[in-house]
C-alpha cells in the first residue's frame, strides 16, 4: 500500500518533498552549541533559585525569614523539584512505552522525548537537598521523622517503611525513642530509584543515538528489551517514589491509588513537556514536514487521554476515601476541601482546571493540531500539574492546626521561586540538551512510517 | 432514452438508478473520483473491498456530523443522570445513607459517567446508521453480477440517475476517461 499512498499523495494536498528534502541537516538539527550559554544559565539560574529557599530556610531558624519557617521553605523546594521530577518520569515512560508497543509513528518526536527523560538523574539530584534538609533538621515536613511523634500508634506500625532494619522504640520495652532514627530502608530506596532512573535515561538515550551513528536494527530490538523489564521497575519505583516523597507528608493518610495518581499526573506533565518542546522546535523552524499536525494530533490525543485518566484515578482516591469516611484516610480530604478551609478555593480551582475545563477543549480535533493551540494548553498543563502537587504537600505546612488558619499569601514568594527553579533549570536542560543530537531518531527502522503518519479522519 | 422529466429508462422501460464503473487499482479508483468530484457530482458513492485511506478526500466528503452529535447525547446522558439521582434523593424518597447529606454529588459521579458513556454509544450507533441510509434491504447494485467482485478485488463507482449534472453520455464519458474497464447501467 505504501507504493499507492505515494502516488496518491500529489493530489491529496499534501503536497510532495522527498525524504532527503525533508531530512536536510538545517531542518533536523540545531547549530552546534546553540544555545548552549543560555541553557546553562538557566539551569544554573534555576537551581540557585530554588536553592535559595532552602537556604533562607535555613538560616531563618525557628523564627524564620520573611514569613518563611523552615518547614515552609522545605516544603515550597519539594514542590517544584518534585513537579519537575515528575514531568522527567513521564518522558520515561513514553519512551519506554513507545518502545514497548514498537510504536512507529514516534520516530520523529522520541529523541525529544529522550532528551527531557534524561533530565531525570539532574532532576533525582535536585529533589536530594530536600530530603537531606529532612533528615538533618529530624523532620519538619516529613513528621515521621520526628522523635516528637515516634509514641504515634499509626507511625509505630508503618516504622518498618521507614526504618528497618532499625526501629524508633525499644525492642524490649517497647517505649518509644526520645532520639531520631537513621530512616535507613527511605534512603535505601531513594538511592535505588536514583540509579534504576538514571540507568533507565541513559540506556535508552544511549541506544537511540548509537543508532544515528551506526543505523543497526538491533540497537532497536535491544531498547525494547530493556523497555520491557525497565517499564516493570519504572512503575514500581514511580509508584514508591510517590509514597515516599508525597504520601508521607502525612503519615497517617494511605491511598493504595496514590501511585497511580502521581503516574498520572507524571505522564499527564510529560506529555505536555513534550509537546511544547516540539511546538517550541517548529517555531524555530526545524521539522518542517517531519513533525506534522498529525504527530500533534496524535501528541494531543494523548494529553487528552491521560486528562481524563488523571480525573478517573483522582475521583476514585477520593470517591472510595469519601464513601467509606474512615478517619485516617478522610483527614487528608477534609482538611482541603471542608467548608472554611483555605484550601478548598484551590481544591475546587485543581478539579476545575485540571479536568472540566481542558476536556471539552481537547475535543475539539483543530486544537490537538495546531502547534499554537495545543502548546498553549500544554503550558497550561504543566501549570495544573505543579498546583496539583502544591496541593499535596502546601497545605502540610499548617497542618496540625486543624483547619487551616493561616494565609496562603504567608511566605507565597518562596513557593513562587521553589516552582520556578526547577522548572527553569529543566528548561534551560532541553535548550542546552536539544542541539546535542540530532533532533529526530534518523536512522529508526520506523522513520518512514512516521514521517507518513496520517491519522485518516 | 432520456425524458423531459429527468428520470431516464432503459429500452426495456427499466427506470434506471445509475451508472456503474469497474476499476482495476485503488490508485486508478482514487483518480476517478476525484475526477468525478471535480465535476462536481454529489449523488455517487465508490466500492473497495478495503478502506483506501484519503478516499473520503478524492471523492470531496465533507466531514461527518457525527462527533457532534455523540456530544450532544453525551452530555445529554450526563444531565439526564445527574437530574435522575438528584430527583430521588433529594425529592421524590429521601434517604440517610451514613449521615451524608440527601445532595451528596460525589454519589452521584459514577451513574452520570455510565450514563454519559451510555447515551454516547447509543447515539453513536444509531447516527451512524441513519447517517448511511442503514439499514435497507437490498441496493440496486446488488443485481449485478459484476458488482459481486467489489468484495474481493475489483473497485466500483457508481453514479445515480438522481444526481443533477447526471446524463447518460456525458457521466460514461467521464467514466470512460477516468479508465474504467468496464461500464454498465444499472436498474432500480
Amino acid at each position: 500500500m505504501s507504493q499507492i499512498a505515494a502516488d496518491m499523495s500529489h493530489s491529496h494536498g499534501h503536497g510532495h518533498v522527498s525524504k532527503a528534502t525533508l531530512l536536510r541537516d538545517e531542518n533536523i538539527t540545531l547549530p552546534h552549541g546553540a544555545g548552549r550559554g543560555l541553557g546553562m544559565g538557566l539551569m544554573g539560574v534555576g537551581a540557585i533559585l530554588a536553592l535559595l529557599v532552602l537556604v533562607a530556610g535555613i538560616a531563618g531558624g525557628a523564627e524564620g525569614i520573611a514569613g518563611l519557617t523552615l518547614k515552609h521553605a522545605i516544603a515550597s523546594y519539594f514542590i517544584g523539584t518534585i513537579a519537575v521530577l515528575a514531568i522527567c518520569l513521564g518522558n520515561l515512560f513514553l519512551v519506554l512505552a513507545f518502545h514497548l508497543t514498537n510504536a512507529g509513528w514516534v520516530s520523529t518526536i522520541r529523541r525529544q522525548a529522550e532528551n527531557i527523560a534524561s533530565y531525570l538523574p539532574l532532576a533525582f539530584l535536585m529533589v536530594l537537598p530536600g530530603i537531606l534538609a529532612e533528615i538533618a533538621f529530624h523532620g519538619k515536613m516529613f513528621l515521621w521523622l520526628n522523635p516528637t511523634y515516634y509514641a504515634d500508634e499509626a507511625l509505630q506500625h508503618k516504622q518498618a517503611f521507614f526504618y528497618a532494619p532499625l526501629h524508633i522504640s525499644d525492642p524490649v520495652t517497647h517505649e518509644p525513642l526520645k532520639t531520631p532514627v537513621f530512616p535507613v530502608f527511605f534512603l535505601i530506596r531513594t538511592v535505588l530509584y536514583g540509579i534504576v532512573w538514571t540507568y533507565l535515561a541513559r540506556t535508552m538515550s544511549k541506544l537511540s543515538r548509537q543508532q544515528d551513528q551506526t543505523g543497526e536494527v538491533a540497537l532497536s530490538a535491544k531498547a525494547r528489551f530493556t523497555a520491557s523489564w525497565g517499564m516493570l521497575i519504572f512503575a514500581l519505583t514511580t509508584a514508591f517514589a510517590g509514597f515516599d516523597y508525597l504520601m508521607s507528608t502525612d503519615f497517617k493518610f494511605f491511598s493504595t491509588m496514590w501511585g497511580v495518581y502521581f503516574f498520572a499526573g507524571a505522564v499527564f506533565s510529560g506529555v505536555a513537556t513534550l509537546i511544547l518542546s516540539l511546538a517550541r522546535l517548529r517555531a524555530l523552524g526545524k521539522l518542517e514536514g517531519v513533525v506534522t499536525q498529525e504527530h500533534f494530533h496524535d501528541l494531543g490525543k494523548l494529553l487528552f487521554a491521560f486528562t481524563v485518566f488523571w480525573a478517573y484515578i483522582a475521583f476514585s482516591q477520593y470517591f472510595l476515601i469519601w464513601y467509606s469516611n474512615i478517619p485516617e484516610e478522610t483527614a487528608f480530604f477534609l482538611y482541603r476541601t471542608d467548608h472554611g478551609s483555605i484550601w478548598r478555593g484551590l481544591s475546587i480551582f485543581l478539579m476545575v482546571g485540571h479536568f472540566i475545563a481542558p476536556f471539552p477543549i481537547l475535543l475539539f480535533r483543530v486544537v490537538k493540531q495546531k502547534p499554537m493551540l495545543i502548546g498553549a494548553l500544554a503550558v497550561w498543563a504543566i501549570l495544573v500539574h505543579v498546583i496539583d502537587i502544591y496541593w499535596i504537600v502546601r497545605p502540610m505546612v499548617n497542618a496540625g492546626d486543624g483547619v487551616a488558619t493561616t494565609s496562603i499569601m504567608q511566605g507565597m514568594w518562596a513557593d513562587v521561586l521553589g516552582i520556578v527553579g526547577p522548572l527553569l533549570a529543566l528548561a534551560g536542560y532541553i535548550i542546552f540538551r536539544a542541539p546535542a543530537s540530532c533532533l529526530i531518531v534518523r536512522r529508526d527502522p520506523y522513520l518512514d512510517e512516521s514521517l507518513e503518519h496520517r491519522n485518516y479522519v | 432514452m432520456a425524458a423531459s422529466n429527468r428520470i431516464y429508462v432503459t429500452e426495456a422501460n427499466e427506470p434506471i438508478y445509475g451508472i456503474m464503473a469497474e476499476f482495476a487499482t485503488p490508485a486508478a479508483i482514487y483518480h476517478a473520483a476525484e475526477a468525478v468530484r471535480d465535476a462536481g457530482y454529489s449523488k455517487w458513492d465508490t466500492f473497495t473491498p478495503f478502506p483506501i485511506h484519503g478516499m473520503e478526500g478524492a471523492m470531496g466528503m465533507k466531514r461527518t456530523k457525527l462527533p457532534l452529535l455523540v456530544a450532544a447525547g453525551g452530555f445529554t446522558g450526563v444531565g439526564l443522570a445527574y437530574l435522575m439521582q438528584w430527583w430521588m434523593s433529594v425529592v421524590d424518597y429521601q434517604m440517610v445513607v451514613q449521615g451524608k447529606p440527601y445532595h451528596s454529588w460525589q454519589a452521584f459521579v459514577p451513574i452520570t459517567f455510565e450514563l454519559g458513556i451510555l447515551f454516547s454509544a447509543f447515539t453513536a450507533i444509531i447516527s451512524m446508521l441513519a447517517l448511511n441510509g442503514l439499514p435497507r434491504w437490498n441496493h440496486p447494485l446488488f443485481k449485478k453480477e459484476r458488482f459481486l467482485s467489489s468484495s474481493d478485488d475489483k473497485f466500483f463507482v457508481c453514479i445515480e440517475a438522481a444526481d443533477a449534472k447526471f446524463d447518460p453520455d456525458r457521466t460514461r464519458a467521464l467514466l470512460e476517461k477516468a479508465g474504467a474497464t468496464s461500464i454498465e447501467l444499472v436498474e432500480e
